[in-house]
């Protein structure tokens, strides 16, 4: 019985390990692709605001990795998170 | 892939771990409390009547596994180099700045989860009719906690995210409304005797 609980303990947290690794995985190779939803969000912004951008430029900054501020800061928090742009990734 | 693409993709995401880490701890930390909701209310309604010590002991680890995943899923989000949180940030509510409605709705479920939770171990001194009163808000916890990310997530709106959680939060729900709706027709006395098991009894159950 107590064999059988440890089982199951190991079960779960192989689960939990696995299923964090998946995600994390996932939403790396989201970002990194240039696919992830607040960056990209955040792109549509900055492309929106500059119109003097031509549309092949725009959708190949959109897919770049090198474009990465976040856009989620723009429902208030703008103001207050001073690192806005230390985020900014570097791609050479 | 070369190896020159992957350097050049490390460095682009290196800025962002803690936000990935976060962010992969915070899905994890839903998937399983959706399935701890699951497993306990297959125990609590007594669906499950052949396993039941197996599912208390998936129920307590999975548990065990949600408080895990979210304290990485809070305590990641201090290295995120663009938040910048603080420790009141992310542990008292109506605090930060960023998104507060649904950034205190996930504190106030961590807490109340963590709180709830980890009372399992103390039912003996809480006494287990109170307890198991007590436990049924872990299910509320968990729905605000499903609200939290639904608010507030960054990959709420994915189809890979919305279908991962529909796979385990869907059944949760209707075990839930199921539990709710035969709930109000159990009779008092029933459950009266129920509380009075001993105390190492499978007793997790909501």
């Amino acid at each position: 019985m107590r064999r059988r609980a440890r089982r199951i303990r190991r079960a779960v947290v192989g689960l939990a390990v696995a299923l964090f690794a998946a995600t994390f995985l996932v939403v790396y190779v989201q970002l990194a692709s240039g696919h992830d939803p607040a960056l990209v969000a955040n792109a549509a912004k900055r492309r929106a605001a500059s119109p003097s951008v031509t549309s092949t430029e725009a959708s190949a900054a959109e897919s770049s990795t090198a474009t990465s501020t976040r856009s989620e800061a723009s429902t208030g928090s703008e103001e207050s998170s001073s690192g806005a742009s230390a985020v900014t990734t570097s791609q050479s | 892939m070369h190896a020159n693409d992957v350097s050049i993709l490390a460095t682009a995401v290196g800025p962002h771990l803690f936000w990935i880490t976060s962010r992969a701890a915070g899905i994890a930390a839903l998937v399983l409390a959706s399935l701890s909701v699951c497993v306990g209310l297959l125990m609590g309604g007594r669906l499950l009547r052949a396993h039941r010590p197996d599912l208390r002991v998936a129920h307590e680890a999975l548990s065990l596994a949600t408080l895990a995943a979210l304290v990485v899923h809070g305590l990641t989000l201090l290295g995120d180099g663009y938040l910048h949180p603080s420790l009141g940030d992310i542990a008292v509510p109506f605090l930060s700045g960023y998104k507060t409605f649904w950034t205190s709705l996930g504190i106030v479920a961590f807490w109340a989860l963590l709180v709830l939770g980890l009372s399992y171990y103390a039912r003996s001194r809480i006494g287990v009719q109170r307890w198991r009163k007590l436990h049924r808000f872990a299910a509320l916890a968990w729905i605000l906690g499903l609200a939290h990310s639904l608010g507030e997530g960054t990959d709420a709106g994915q189809a890979w995210f919305l279908a991962m959680i529909a796979i385990v939060a869907v059944p949760a729900l209707g075990l839930l409304l199921a539990r709710l709706r035969r709930g109000a027709s159990v009779s008092a006395p029933s459950s009266r005797a129920a509380d009075q098991a001993p105390v190492r009894q499978p007793s997790i159950a909501q």
